[in-house]
């Protein structure tokens, strides 16, 4: 190592434990946790808010100096206001494709909430194929995370159609996160993922054992398709669909974006189309134009 | 922290009951089979935390096959291979089917006893997790329940208030009759 700054002992034992990719990029000399002040907080919520619509509440510091703290380390940074321009300034939007995959939430499960894939099962599905006997039949999961519902959709699907012809069905699952799409389309997932949600049959039946790891299958895969999308951003030309999820994301957004959100989510649904929305979610003072409608033990919306 | 409850496999009767003698010492439940179809047997009607195999062993199933079965049976159960020096590469087959670790012979006992409190603390950590999780799931059941009925509610009240005012503002009716329709829903 050429470069050696004063008071950095331990620099010449940091270059043998470090990978060679970090030994020519030198950490700063002090080591200790970067901490994030107030008007860092203020500047990273509102970049974080402009790239993704996610609220950060001034009180969840931790949550950004847990999330972001290691690509800091990474950019070599000293403080959360050089990172914050390293990032704005960074043309090739690399860091802050790392700062969207930190910082969204991929909570997910197989069959998450048994219900809304029941009512999916028992009343969706068989209305939307009667109603649509001769036009292709159009799904979207928008903020997808690592594929889970897509796939979970996708399974009752064949359970309910048999082999799935894929000329007159198209499932789509959207997410932010880059990363996120990258497992989902791939559909490899760990034990701890596998073990949450998933019957041991459809287990068996839907995906084949790659050591520790478990894969969808193709006949499951090919029924799907993923994309990066942001739900801040303009839904021209995706065009209409017969069912949407939208579960368990706006929950992070202000009030403003999920009004918006739901809007644009209006306007992209069939006129006797379906949204489900996060079971703990609601409409009601976000957008009129859906009616909420019950089913046994679930509840759906469709447009006025 | 609950014990671990673990399998010994070996075809070699020093062997199992040196580590019966050492693992029940480091407060582990420990079992053992001598054959690795004894094993399956014991798999299939018992949950072992951890199951520690002879790769190499007579009898038609070998620490692979235990491996497997382990596997299929119980995904949460832990399989730690014992190989005999310099068969290495038997081992990287077995982690490539999911075994958790291997140990060369002669068994370092300190090395073993590492090995299983590092699964014991991952094992710790899955049961807070899970924990967290039923408790996330309770809690989103109970609200959303709340929800979803007030959801309900509060659309059916906006319909009762949109007939309300259609009735109200009927210029065909005397007020006394639209006040009277009105109430009568």
């Amino acid at each position: 190592m050429s470069i050696s700054r004063p008071g950095h002992q331990d620099n010449k034992k940091d270059a043998t434990l470090s990978t060679s990719r970090i030994a020519v990029k030198p950490f700063p000399a002090i080591r200790k946790r970067i901490t994030i002040n107030s008007t860092e907080i203020q500047l990273f919520a509102r970049y974080i808010n402009d790239l993704t619509g996610i609220h950060i509440e001034p009180s969840k510091a931790y949550l950004l100096e847990t999330r972001l703290g290691k690509i800091l380390e990474h950019e070599s940074c000293d403080s959360f206001t050089t990172f914050y321009y390293k990032a704005k300034a960074d043309t090739s939007k690399i860091i802050e494709k790392q700062i969207i995959d930190a910082i969204t939430t991929n909570e997910t499960l197989f069959f998450r909430d048994a219900s809304p894939f029941e009512l999916l099962k028992h009343k969706i599905l068989p209305e939307v194929f009667d109603k649509r006997s001769n036009k292709s039949v159009r799904i979207w999961s928008a903020a997808c995370s690592t594929g889970q519902e897509v796939y979970s959709i996708a399974i009752i699907l064949r359970e309910l159609l048999g082999p799935v012809n894929g000329t007159n069905l198209k499932l789509v699952g959207t997410d932010i996160s880059d990363a996120a799409i990258k497992q989902a389309s791939y559909g490899m997932y760990n034990k701890f993922e596998i073990e949450r949600g998933l019957p041991r049959e459809r287990l068996q039946r839907y995906f084949e054992s790659h050591g520790e790891n478990w894969k969808i299958k193709d006949e499951i895969r090919f029924m799907t398709s993923f994309n990066r999308f942001n739900l801040m951003g303009s839904f021209a030309g995706m065009g209409k669909y017969d069912i949407i999820f939208c579960r368990n994301v706006a929950i992070y957004f202000t009030l403003d974006d999920r009004i918006k959100v739901f809007n644009k989510i209006a306007d992209c649904l069939e006129p006797d189309g379906y949204l489900i929305i996060g079971s703990t979610e609601s409409l009601t003072g976000v957008c009129p134009r859906f009616v909420p409608k019950r089913h046994l033990k679930s509840i759906f919306y469709q447009l006025r | 922290m609950q014990a671990l409850k673990i399998l010994v496999v070996d075809d070699d009767p020093v062997t199992r009951s040196l580590l019966m003698k050492r693992l029940s010492k480091a407060e582990c439940v420990v079992e053992t089979a001598e054959s690795g179809v004894e094993a399956i047997r014991m798999i299939s009607n018992t949950y072992f935390d951890v199951i520690l195999t002879d790769l190499m062993m007579p009898g038609g199933v070998d620490g692979i096959g235990v491996l497997e079965t382990a596997k299929e049976n119980n995904i949460k159960t832990e399989v730690i291979l014992i190989t005999a020096h310099g068969s290495i590469d038997n081992a990287i087959v077995a982690m490539k089917k999911g075994a958790n670790d291997y140990l060369q012979k002669p068994i370092n006992f300190d090395e073993l006893i590492l090995r299983l409190s590092k699964i014991q603390n991952l094992k710790h950590l899955m049961k807070n997790a899970s924990d967290l999780r039923v408790a996330m799931e309770t809690t989103e059941q109970v609200s959303s329940e709340t929800i979803q009925h007030l959801e309900m509610t509060v659309a059916e009240l906006q319909e009762r208030m949109l007939t309300i005012r259609k009735t109200l503002e009927r210029r065909d009716l005397p007020p006394g009759e639209r006040i009277r329709m009105a109430l009568a829903g």
